[in-house]
């Protein structure tokens, strides 16, 4: 059986209510019932799957579609998602990525008759966006917003764009509005935008958790993602052409909801605000108009929404980059031991780097690289190979500790981030390595010898 | 940093802010709370201070 979400969340449910709770009572996805549940449990410190199966649609009538929300809330489920094992959550989850990242499995592609995306087909006005459950996530969002996976074709060298962009229901059946940040995404946009031409878009609502995550791949220009996608299934995307544009656009046949639109040149719609990764919302702006074409999904096909601005939406982005990160600075550098992208930077503002130090500069260097892995990035804080970049009372003793701020820390003006912060037009980078070049203090600790000699249970404990 | 302004809605009050582009557009603002369509003149309250130290914003 070709790998989709509905096997997935099957695996899950063998392993109990922790993993994935089915929701029956009925709830209102756009009165915020869905991210009110949610942001209790994420207070509680519990992150199950969860899976709403009595929805109501954007008219207020009962839906046909479940939503399934929070799959990626753990790293544990995120490895699972990949084949991991759940305890390999940390780097190992993140250098398994960047393995997969650079391996590509070539797509395959079926009948549409074969396609189970293909089972129900709206097209025309038939094509209503209302029809969904679509979440509204937060107080300040301009209203429901789907938050998955969007498809897009360059139309000079042909390959396909994978990528996660929001698209806004603007109270019309076909009318949407897209907020696109992925820079790939915009650059096809902007060719059609430039030809005078509509750009073709399909939004994905829905796969296997190893799409999603292979969809995040920092892939170069000009690589075919529904390739790169493969090799984080561990076996080819299953494509079949599209309702809209047929075989010249192909789309995966395993996805559970797929809604087709083209983006018209110079035409607008005011977007935002939407609450977004980084926990601030996104300003109201004008934004690409998305006018939808078609609509298919499967039978029994589920809604997938992502709880922006929380631990899923953090691992989405903070795994993808962690690995290929690692990779890049050890060739670069060849000290690295570890990289992790901190929650309480969203996965995104914040890069902690562990490093084996030989001499000093080597860490502002390792910093300055680590700067350069992403736009993202505002703050590179490079610590010891012996701190442990997942457990950030350590990072955060390593800064108190070893840095001086008159010489350790540097900034780096006139830059960029989309994402809005105090410090978004800077780049920081703290050495909080233990000086090498002055007398300095010793970090604490008890000998190894000792831990070795001694169990906890000889003792009662 | 992009530079914002907030608004207060003139219809139900709530107050949302925008990207600065906004700001003399001719384009009506859209209320998050109430759909209410209003130029932004036309909001009862604005706040478009601009950040007084360091590097400023891009508009």
């Amino acid at each position: 059986m070709p790998k989709d979400l509905h096997a997935f969340l099957d695996q899950l449910r063998q392993l109990g209510p922790e993993e994935l709770a089915t929701i029956d009572r009925p709830v209102r996805p756009a009165d915020f019932d869905v991210t009110a549940i949610l942001e209790l449990l994420t207070r509680d410190q519990r992150f199950p799957t969860l899976l709403f199966c009595c929805t109501e649609d954007l008219h207020g009538q009962p839906s046909r579609f479940p939503i399934v929300t929070n799959l990626f809330a753990t790293r544990a489920r995120c490895a699972r998602g990949l084949g991991l094992p759940p305890e390999q959550d940390k780097m190992e989850l993140s250098l398994a990525y960047a393995r997969l990242e650079r391996s590509q499995l070539p797509a395959v592609t079926i009948p549409v008759g074969e396609a189970p995306a293909k089972q129900v087909v709206c097209a025309g006005a038939d094509a209503d966006l209302g029809m969904l459950p679509i979440v509204r996530h937060f107080e300040m969002d301009l209203g429901p917003v789907l938050t998955m996976a969007t498809i897009m074709k360059d139309p000079d060298e042909g390959f396909y764009d994978v990528t996660f962009i929001k698209v806004f229901y603007k109270d019309l059946p076909r009318r949407g509005g897209l907020t696109i940040h992925s820079p790939h995404h915009l650059r096809i946009a902007k060719k059609y935008e430039q030809r005078g031409q509509p750009a073709p878009v399909v939004a994905m609502l829905g796969h296997h958790p190893a799409f999603s995550l292979g969809s995040l791949a920092l892939s170069p220009w000009g690589t075919n993602d529904y390739d790169v996608i493969g090799s984080f299934l561990g076996e080819p995307v299953r494509l079949t052409a599209s309702e809209t544009w047929g075989a010249d656009f192909l789309v995966p046949a395993d996805a559970e909801i797929l809604i087709e639109g083209l983006i018209p040149p110079g035409e607008k719609e005011i977007c935002d605000p939407f609450g977004e990764v980084t926990r601030t919302y996104q300003p109201q702006g004008l934004k690409q108009a998305l006018d939808v074409t078609a609509m298919s999904f499967r039978q029994d096909a589920i809604l997938q929404d992502v709880f922006s601005g929380h631990e899923e939406h953090w691992y989405l982005g903070s795994i993808a980059k962690e690995g290929s990160m690692f990779n890049n600075l050890e060739r670069q550098h060849g000290c690295i031991k570890a990289v992790h992208l901190p929650n309480s930077a969203c996965g995104r503002l914040a890069a902690y780097v562990s490093m084996r130090k030989e001499r000093e500069g080597i860490a502002k260097r390792v910093g300055m690289s680590a700067l350069m892995e992403s736009w993202q990035f505002n703050w590179a804080i490079v610590v010891d190979e012996d701190v442990d970049v997942f457990d950030e009372q350590e990072v955060l003793w390593a800064v108190y500790t070893n840095v001086d701020p008159s010489r350790d820390v540097d900034v780096l003006k006139n830059q960029y981030n989309i994402f809005h912060s105090a410090a978004a037009d800077q780049k920081v980078i703290i050495d909080a390595t233990r000086p090498l070049d002055y007398a300095f203090p010793a970090k604490i600790n008890v000998p190894q010898t000792a831990l070795d000699r001694i169990r906890l249970a000889d003792y009662g404990l | 940093m992009e530079r914002i302004f907030w608004v207060e809605c003139r219809a139900c009050h709530g107050r949302f802010y925008c990207d600065y582009s906004l700001r003399s557009a001719g384009l009506q603002l859209i209320c998050p709370f109430c759909k209410d369509t209003f130029l932004p003149d036309e909001a009862t309250w604005i706040d478009e201070r601009t950040r007084q130290s360091g590097l400023g914003f891009r508009v």
